[in-house]
């Protein structure tokens, strides 16, 4: 995919036509580089599929005390004993509880609904702050080279070294006692799982990004650039930056999945989001030694997360096959 | 039997059980022979020293099956019975003289099998009771006024002077002033009396740690596999414990039938997969768990209910309120707080009603003192009578407290709960319950052992509320249930059981008053208006007296033991 991005977008730059006619396209008129995207991505069906799944899911997470209540389910946190048997095992769906309920009587569907919130809140926010590291360290060590590089680079593979999921549990576990850590700035909850994903999840788009940088920097426009006497700050955020938008946005949205799986998956271990608040891996792992006897409580929480999953790993391949059409052939 | 992991009585092994009791050394019906396997979910037993054993799988797999102590449990007793002892104490001199005698010609196993125990042997294992390196949790409490246990403990003298063995059958112990649980010969009915033969000993009780353990000898009916060398070759501490026949026992001294051929340990089982192959498989007896998952527990109890067996365990279950942490210094905020709970939603997290009774104070049924507190229908007061939560009430408390709106409004408080199931699952419906009134929690969960010995049990940590603890009786005594945990004298740096940090001199000298009693009403009375006391204080809501669920295979013939919680007493259990 690497080869083709920049010589697609430098139309922007440049302000021409496409050097290439679009295979299929019936006119040669002149298109912006956002209505070609757009309209290789209106063609992929199962993309679009999944961005509007995406997008009914943001609605539901952002509605979710709305819909709760339009369903006339209980709130996530409510308790209610007369839904457990004898033993205090919990019962299935029913007209009161559409998803069942969980071993505390609580309502598996507005628990699902609200976990949305925390995934998509993860998603979001820990994707956000490891693009942004990463872009920056990335363009950095690609643009400097050097000793910057050198020291920017060896940085990375030593945090590439490390055993991720042991070095995620152990800073969430070391912060989810007392009153968290770093001095109290690193709050137990959620902020953990946050700061745990985008600290192991930056690097790998800080070296994306650092050589797309290393082969950008040689190009024409920016020497052009360059002896035209810009800054290095302008030729880096003017003139080099904007050539990387699509692979940031493609491996934006190709994070974002693996953010949702890693959240859950602290969670699942008991070092996530706190309770009460609802998280599909905190579901799943209360889910697990009873699933015998309450398959609903495992089953829609995970359907939940999969689909999610399924649809933002979805929308990144088309997204990638939009924006990139020539990696796709290969 | 302190904090523990688990406790029950048997209401399907009743009938056998009697049948045993009274064929008692004849063993009734029960077949002799065969091997037991028990899978325990966490690692056995905590350690191999005799001065060391105190929790309900310290007793339940060493303590009543490889050594004779001066005073044994039968199953359903709740009073001593002499096993190295022949009869009951005799006390002179105004309570303050006790003798014991005991009987003659009782061996060791190899590789002291030529020696007979001796008095001195009991007076030594007393005296070492007291050694930092044997780390015993209940001499101090117990045997403290013992004649001579300060210059003891301070180094002054070598031997505790209270303790003497004029000959080799005969035990005298002096104290300062009359104890009852010494009197009564009950407080002589713990691993601290099981004998030590000084001369053979005195060499592994050097160092940090004491090594005895690992080279004791036993005088029970069973010993841990070993090289007759004193090395136990059948422990591997955390994986397995392997008991075999002990030669030098002989069947015709003691009390209890004895019936296995040999009894295995494993440990470190998943409790659900655990419960499970216990029902399914044979020669199987339930382990280290009170009650099996709540998933395997409604299908044991609804397919197989022969196999299950629930007895009250002599425990409670409660949630701790430190008095030194604000708001919860006001009585009427921690009233508040035991309107507020749920009982019956907590209960339902372990398992309702089967797992056992919802509590009304602190000294669970059977124990002495319970009817004097209140029985099952409690002391009256109006905010430990409601089996749900009673929120108008919690919110008057409130008010009285200061709060004007009837909530609570300050900051968070730093809670403390286990992080395993069932025990995560009562933590978790505590602090919903606690929100309805806006009490707003720091909550933690943690597993149970770092609950305990880095957050509840050290006053430093300054937690506000411990969720889930539990607390058993010693030897059926009040005083094990409200001594250790409400006298101020008791609060420690570390390993602290005074949760509450509660010290009011007032409280503390008729606790102290209370140990001085000797007739049986009379203690009785002492400790169930102590618990309407510290009831009324609200230190803490007792939530549950809770069961112990034992699971048996379909051939198996569990007996369980009353003295200890209600776990198998492996030397009255059976094949069929």
């Amino acid at each position: 995919m690497t080869a083709g991005i920049p010589e697609l977008l430098h139309d922007t730059e440049s302000g021409g036509v496409p050097a290439t006619p679009l295979e299929g396209a019936p006119e040669f008129a002149a298109r912006s580089p956002l209505q070609l995207f757009w309209r290789r991505l209106r063609g992929d069906r199962v993309a679009l599929l999944a961005l509007a799944f995406i997008v009914l899911l943001v609605i539901a997470a952002i509605a979710a005390p709305l819909i709760v209540k339009l369903v006339g389910a209980r709130p996530p946190n409510d308790q209610a004993t007369k839904y457990l048997d004898s033993f205090g095992t919990p019962t299935g769906p029913n007209d009161h509880n559409i998803f069942g309920v969980d071993p505390l009587g609580r309502d598996v569907f507005s628990r699902v609904l609200y976990g949305a919130r925390v995934s998509l809140e993860v998603a979001i926010v820990a994707t956000a702050l490891s693009v942004a590291l990463g872009v920056t360290v990335g363009m950095i060590a690609g643009y400097y080279r050097g000793w910057v590089d050198t020291l920017l680079s060896r940085f990375i593979d030593v945090l590439l070294a490390f055993p991720i999921l042991l070095l995620a549990l152990g800073l969430a576990s070391a912060c989810s006692l007392g009153n968290g850590c770093l001095g109290g700035t690193i709050k137990p909850g959620l902020t953990v799982v946050i700061f745990v994903i985008a600290f192991v999840n930056w690097t790998y788009i800080a070296r994306i990004i650092r050589g797309q940088v290393l082969s950008l920097r040689e190009k024409e426009f920016v020497e052009a650039a360059r002896s035209l006497g810009a800054s290095n700050s302008r030729i880096i955020f003017r003139e080099i930056l904007p050539n990387l938008v699509a692979p940031i946005i493609v491996y934006t949205t190709l994070i974002i999945p693996t953010n949702v799986l890693f959240e859950a998956a602290l969670s699942f271990l008991g070092v996530g989001v706190q309770p009460p608040d609802a998280s599909w891996g905190a579901m799943l792992a209360d889910a697990t030694p009873i699933f015998d006897t309450a398959w609903w409580y495992m089953v829609f929480p995970g359907t939940a997360l999969l689909l999610t999953v399924l649809a933002f790993n979805l929308l990144g391949d088309g997204l990638q096959d939009a924006l990139n059409p020539r990696a796709g052939k290969s | 039997m302190s904090m523990r992991r688990v406790p029950l009585i048997v209401i399907a092994a009743l009938g056998v059980l009697a049948l045993v009791v009274a064929g008692c050394g004849g063993g009734g019906k029960a077949k002799k022979g065969g091997t037991v396997t028990i899978l325990d979910t966490e690692g056995g037993i905590d350690s191999l020293d005799p001065g060391y054993w105190y929790y309900q799988t310290d007793y339940q797999e060493m303590g009543q099956t490889t050594q004779r102590w001066l005073y044994g449990w039968k199953p359903d007793g709740t009073t001593p019975t002499p096993d190295l002892a022949t009869g009951l104490p005799t006390a002179s001199n105004g309570g303050k003289t006790v003798t014991v005698k005991i009987r003659s010609g009782i061996k060791y196993s190899a590789p002291l099998q030529s020696r007979t125990v001796k008095t001195a042997d009991i007076k030594y294992a007393l005296e070492r009771c007291f050694l930092p390196q044997v780390g015993n949790g209940y001499a101090a409490s117990y045997y403290g006024d013992i004649t001579g246990v300060s210059d003891f403990q301070s180094g002054k003298a070598k031997e505790i002077s209270g303790i003497q063995a004029p000959n080799d059958t005969t035990l005298v112990i002096q104290t300062a002033k009359p104890i009852g649980v010494i009197t009564s010969g009950r407080a002589l009915g713990m691993p601290c009396t099981i004998p030590i033969p000084k001369d053979y000993a005195q060499k592994y009780d050097k160092g940090k740690t004491s090594t005895y353990g690992e080279h004791q000898v036993f005088t029970g009916p069973y010993m841990v596999e070993n090289d007759g060398k004193g090395n136990m070759t059948g422990y591997q501490p955390g994986k397995k414990l392997t008991l075999v026949r002990n030669p030098s026992w002989d069947r015709a001294t003691d009390y209890r039938p004895a019936n296995f051929n040999r009894i295995e340990f494993k440990g470190g089982f998943d409790a659900t997969v655990a419960a499970r192959k216990t029902l399914t498989s044979s020669n199987m007896l339930s382990g280290d768990y009170a009650a099996p998952p709540v998933a395997v527990l409604k299908q044991a109890v609804t397919s197989r209910k022969s196999q299950v067996s629930i007895s009250p365990s002599g425990g409670n279950r409660y949630i701790a309120l430190n008095t030194k942490i604000k708001p919860l210094d006001n009585v009427n905020v921690r009233r508040a707080i035991s309107a507020l709970v749920d009982r019956t939603a907590l209960r339902q997290t372990r398992g309702g009603p089967t797992v056992g009774v919802l509590a009304t104070h602190f000294i669970p049924p059977d124990i002495e003192g319970f009817a004097d507190a209140g029985g099952a229908k409690g002391p009256g007061f109006d905010f430990v009578s409601s089996p749900t939560a009673n929120i108008p009430l919690a919110q008057q408390y409130l008010k009285k407290a200061g709060f004007a709106n009837g909530r609570y409004s300050g900051p968070p408080l730093l809670t403390f709960a286990d992080s395993a199931p069932p025990a995560k699952e009562t933590g978790e419906a505590f602090q919903s319950q606690m929100a309805k009134l806006g009490f707003k929690l720091q909550f933690r969960q943690v597993p149970h052992s770092t609950l305990l010995s880095k957050f509840c049990n050290v006053p430093k940590a300054a937690v506000a509320i411990c969720v889930t603890l539990g607390w058993g009786a010693d030897f059926f005594s009040g005083q094990s249930m409200i001594d250790p945990l409400f006298n101020g004298k008791n609060i420690v740096p570390t390993g602290n059981v005074n949760f509450a940090e509660v010290n009011d001199p007032k409280l503390n000298a008729k606790i102290d008053a209370g140990k001085t009693l000797t007739d049986p009403a009379a203690v009785a009375k002492a400790w169930g208006q102590l618990d309407r006391e510290v009831t009324d204080q609200s230190y803490f809501i007792a939530w549950l007296w809770d069961n112990n669920v034992g699971l048996e295979s379909t051939n198996a013939n569990g007996v369980k033991s009353k003295f200890n919680s209600g776990a198998w007493d492996l030397t009255y259990s059976s094949l069929k």
